[in-house]
């Protein structure tokens, strides 16, 4: 085969990011180098990407690799293979071009650290493990690459070792991380042992007819550990404290990359491995497991009073929304809920690097600490505050036409199926969003305006290279949620067929014919649809803005709507001071975890409930794994 | 293409746009005003008191404090205002609708947050501690609002939805265009919780009393106007009045829209027809527009005003999400077992 034959394109996609991970290990002392090998790498896999968008994508191919070429033979594959079908490179495309935007970010951000070869060896790592993830045709491998990313994840948790909390972040990240790979590991085992493959194509024919006690526990064991990757619900407390302790450019890869990955799993295992999500309960369950981390971790978000603790609270939050549409089992529903898997990326990618521009300048991501830096940093200001209406669903950001589409899915299915559970999810995800706005406009007002505190007088703008990297991701929220057709059309519905195409998937890896020939009951073919109740064109909306605004600007400037009297000397006592009731002028910033106590007050019995149960001690939380694990096998053996 | 384009120009910027919103914005302020001062009895203000206003505070010096965001504090008013105007030309006048293949209730749902937000940022650009302690109040009122507002657009999704057969309609010119052939949502039994949890929506969007504690001018001074004067606190001033407007000829859309059906039929009855009759049509359809939203707002804004005092903060809340929010809820069920 040529060597340049899209075939190759996924491996090396994954290749050019270990390669580069050992080149720098072994010649990083170098920093023109480092910087030169960590770009170049995560922008050719981008690339490589890229190019697999036409066929993959319009032409609706899937790419099977056989490392080796080695091929199934005698109905078993035993090489190692990897698999591309519009979901795969769906993930993969988001996966390659936000850690292209983080590399670019890490430059100049982490120009001040020691040890800048390890970082970028272990970021490397990490992209790889993640890239691996997405692409792989096979469940063992998947486990690989969940290992490599989980341990990279957690020597760069602790990577600024001397701050505050980062040692016992990662601890913990390591102890309940362990917890999900070892299910991972047992439940591969499992399946293995019962199937005598590993393809996931071939699982995917032979598993769902043949369903016995040990598939069953499998099916638990894999869900809880994909489960921990995503940080979902009762795994949220350990993001948290990640997040809080990376720096900015891995809490993106961390918020923006790893959860899509269990995302990513969580969907190959209910919808090929098992194609379990035709039942009920199970799409009942899903969703409403989305719901409940919607709910409960944008309440602990509006209790934080850390920048980025915030933040991490709000990403397991939008995961939510992923896991709830995606869970309803409806082709718009799945196209809705990757549509918010990519926005999130987006946004939260951008949000992060927001708070590490306040750090990187500041030195704090205390929200009581700060204020005013509107002043100091009006670029960043401007792009936060783009990533702050998108996370919270302010037309015409990318969050709105996802979060949109995802109301008018779960109604839609409430509709069909007459379960007022999902109506209930509705009403979640509609006040979820709003609950979001709060928390962004307390850290708009408790950092970005406000009063400005004496210690930051000096602080200056963040340097070019992390503003760009901040602006191409505000830049893409903005067109996204500008251009929801096309995003839809060329990347989520192609992605959403994909998802109920597990027949083409089946016969593509292991030839044509063998899914019919292997299953006892080929499943059934769903009508895929993508029809909406709503009308929303943000193009539209957007012209006749502009428009209204434009005629208010000539009106209010012809009015002289700025006319500012001269600052003489005699009228300057105290006119363009603060108003502050007559009383002497202090320094009175209104912000902080308290800002909303209106809401709190009234929420005060849940709050303190909460505060009780996030302990933050890692046995706790070791607890609540295995509670959770317990429930799944419970579940999965009564009902699948 | 021209002559299309000049139309669309003139939606924005004449009818149901900015001449439009201007003037009954303003009087239906000025409405609010007199009704409250007569219950109280007062002499009160002249009905045109609100455009006297407007046009003296364009003619005063805006004085920009110091430490303030100069670009924030300016810019943000002005965008408050064209995002209202625009919101407005998404909610149709009975059988008239401007654009009616842009924005769904959802969608308006949350552009209604875009002037919140503008006068919150506005507010927190100049750095005042009244106005940080007056958007903590209007972010805690917004959120109060939002749980009722959700559950009664919910369940009219769901009415009219399950009437026209599509099971979910949040369309709105489908929604008038239903009622005006089956008569008014206000007519249907199960509806009327809904109604009723909207109209007391109304004055906590509009920020009136007794739900203005952001605002609270005896206690933090205005809290995010604090600051503002001359032209940006009178472009602040429109868009409250425009608020007035939008949220009453929502509500008039949502739950009267059977009015406009008998509009037509009185016309066409009368044996008009052609252009002459249409323009009549739309001519009685904005008077009785007008005529319902100030009913509308002496009912659930002046009324309530002039009986009640300011509640705190924590009170607002708990009252949307338990009474006003029950009340939707109760509509929503019954609509959801088709009743």
């Amino acid at each position: 085969m040529n060597m340049l034959s899209l075939q190759h394109f996924p491996i090396y996609s994954i290749m050019v990011l270990f390669l580069g991970a050992f080149l720098i290990v072994i010649f990083g002392k170098s920093k023109v180098f480092r910087h030169a090998v960590a770009l170049l790498a995560t922008f050719a896999s981008f690339f490589f990407m890229a190019m697999l968008f036409k066929p993959v994508m319009l032409e609706g191919q899937t790419i099977a690799y056989w490392m080796g070429n080695r091929v199934p033979a005698g109905g078993y594959a035993i090489g190692i293979a990897l698999e591309v079908d519009a979901l795969s490179l769906f993930f993969g495309l988001l996966v390659s071009c936000v850690v292209f935007i983080a590399c670019v970010y890490s430059i100049q951000y982490m120009s001040h650290d020691d040890n800048v070869p390890q970082y970028y060896t272990l970021f490397l790592m990490l992209a790889g493990g993640v890239m691996g993830l997405v692409l792989s045709g096979d469940l063992f491998n998947m486990f690989i690459m969940v290992e490599i990313l989980t341990f990279a994840a957690v020597a760069l948790t602790a990577f600024r070792n001397t701050a505050n909390g980062a040692l016992e972040a990662a601890f913990k990240y390591l102890v309940v991380g362990c917890i999900g790979s070892t299910c991972i590991l047992a439940g591969t085992i499992m399946l293995y042992a019962q199937v005598h493959t590993l393809n996931l194509a071939q699982m995917s024919a032979l598993i769902p007819g043949n369903l016995s006690t040990a598939t069953k526990v499998a099916f638990a064991l894999l869900f809880i550990g994909f489960c921990t990757k995503a940080f979902l619900v009762p795994f949220h407390p350990l993001a948290a404290d990640a997040h809080g302790a990376a720096p900015a450019s891995i809490s993106v890869l961390i918020s923006g990359v790893l959860t899509k990955s269990g995302i990513y799993g969580l969907i190959r295992l209910s919808y090929f491995l098992f194609q379990s999500m035709a039942l009920g309960t199970m799409q009942f369950w899903l969703v409403f497991l989305g719901s409940v981390s919607m709910f409960v971790c944008v309440t602990m978000a509006l209790a934080q009073h850390d920048f980025k603790r915030l933040l991490a609270f709000h990403s397991i939050s939008q995961i939510g929304y992923v896991l709830a549409s995606v869970g309803l089992c409806t082709a718009f529903g799945i196209s809705a809920g990757l549509y918010h898997a990519m926005n999130h990326t987006l946004f939260k990618g951008l949000l992060f690097l927001a708070a590490g521009a306040v750090l990187h300048e500041t030195g704090t991501t205390d929200l009581g600490k700060l204020g005013g830096l509107s002043r100091k940093m009006p670029h960043t200001t401007v792009l936060f505050l783009i990533g702050a209406f998108s996370i919270s669903g302010i037309p015409p950001f990318n969050g709105f036409a996802s979060k949109w589409m995802i109301y008018q899915a779960t109604y839609q299915k409430a509709v069909e199926t007459g379960n007022i559970g999902f109506l209930l999810v509705t009403i979640c995800a509609l006040v979820t969003s709003t609950l979001t706005l709060a928390s962004f406009v307390k850290v708009t007002q408790s950092v970005f305006f406000g009063q400005l505190p004496k210690e930051y007088e000096n602080v200056k703008e963040v340097p070019f290279g992390m503003r760009l990297a901040m602006g191409i991701l505000a830049a893409m929220c903005l067109v996204t949620g500008l251009l929801p057709e096309a995003v839809t059309r060329y990347l989520t519905e192609p992605a959403a067929r994909a998802v109920f195409a597990v027949t083409d998937y089946i016969n593509n890896m292991m030839g044509a014919g063998y899914a019919q020939s292997a299953m006892t009951a080929p499943p059934a073919v769903q009508s895929v649809s993508f029809a909406s109740a709503g009308v929303w064109s943000p193009i539209s909306w957007l012209c006749l803005l502009m428009i209204a605004l434009l005629a208010v600007s000539i009106v209010a400037i012809a009015g002289k709507y700025d006319r500012v009297s001269v600052k003489s000397p005699e009228n300057l006592g105290g006119k363009y001071d603060l108003f502050y009731g007559g009383e002497q002028t202090v320094y009175s910033q209104v912000g902080g975890d308290d800002l909303f106590w209106g809401f709190k007050h009234n929420w005060r019995h849940y709050f303190s409930f909460m505060h009780e149960l996030h302990s933050g001690v890692v046995n706790d939380y070791s607890l609540w794994a295995v509670v959770a694990l317990a429930l799944a096998i419970v579940y999965a053996l009564i009902v699948l | 293409m021209i002559i299309e384009a000049l139309k669309y120009l003139a939606y924005v910027l004449i009818f149901p746009g900015f001449l439009f919103c201007f003037l009954t914005g303003m009087l239906l302020c000025g409405i609010d005003r007199k009704l409250v001062a007569r219950m109280q009895k007062r002499v009160g203000p002249p009905i045109l008191q609100p455009f006297y206003d407007f046009f003296k505070l364009c003619g005063k010096e805006t004085i920009i404090p110091a430490a303030a965001n100069r670009t924030v504090f300016l810019l943000a008013p002005l965008v408050g205002l064209a995002a209202l105007v625009v919101l407005q030309l998404f909610i149709p006048v009975f059988g008239f609708s401007a654009f009616s293949n842009v924005a769904d209730v959802i969608v308006i749902l949350y552009l209604l947050l875009i002037p919140a937000l503008s006068i919150m940022i506005g507010g927190a650009a100049t750095g005042s501690p009244y106005a940080g302690v007056g958007l903590s109040r209007e972010m805690v009122t917004v959120l109060s609002c939002e749980l009722p507002l959700v559950l009664v657009l919910l369940a009219v999704g769901k009415k009219v939805g399950a009437a026209t057969g599509s099971g979910l309609c949040f369309s709105l010119s489908e929604i008038v265009r239903y009622q005006m052939l089956n008569g008014s949502l206000l007519g249907k039994l199960s509806m009327l919780p809904a109604a009723a949890a909207f109209l007391m929506v109304i004055p906590g969007e509009t920020g009136s009393h007794p739900f203005d504690a952001a605002e609270a001018e005896t206690e933090i001074c205005e809290g995010m106007l604090a600051e503002y004067s001359g032209a940006p606190l009178g472009v602040y001033k429109l868009s409250h009045a425009v608020k007035l407007l939008t949220m009453t000829s929502l509500f008039v859309m949502l739950f009267l829209g059977g009015i406009g059906g008998a509009i037509q039929n009185l016309i066409l009855g009368a044996g008009l027809s052609g252009g002459a009759a249409g323009a009549l049509i739309i001519l009685l359809d904005v008077l009785v527009l007008f005529a319902l939203c100030a009913a509308i707002t002496a009912a659930a804004i002046s009324f309530v005003h002039a009986v009640t005092a300011r509640l705190k903060i924590e009170q607002i809340f708990k009252y949307y999400w338990t009474v006003v929010a029950a009340l939707a809820l109760v509509s929503l069920v019954l609509a959801w077992y088709g009743l």
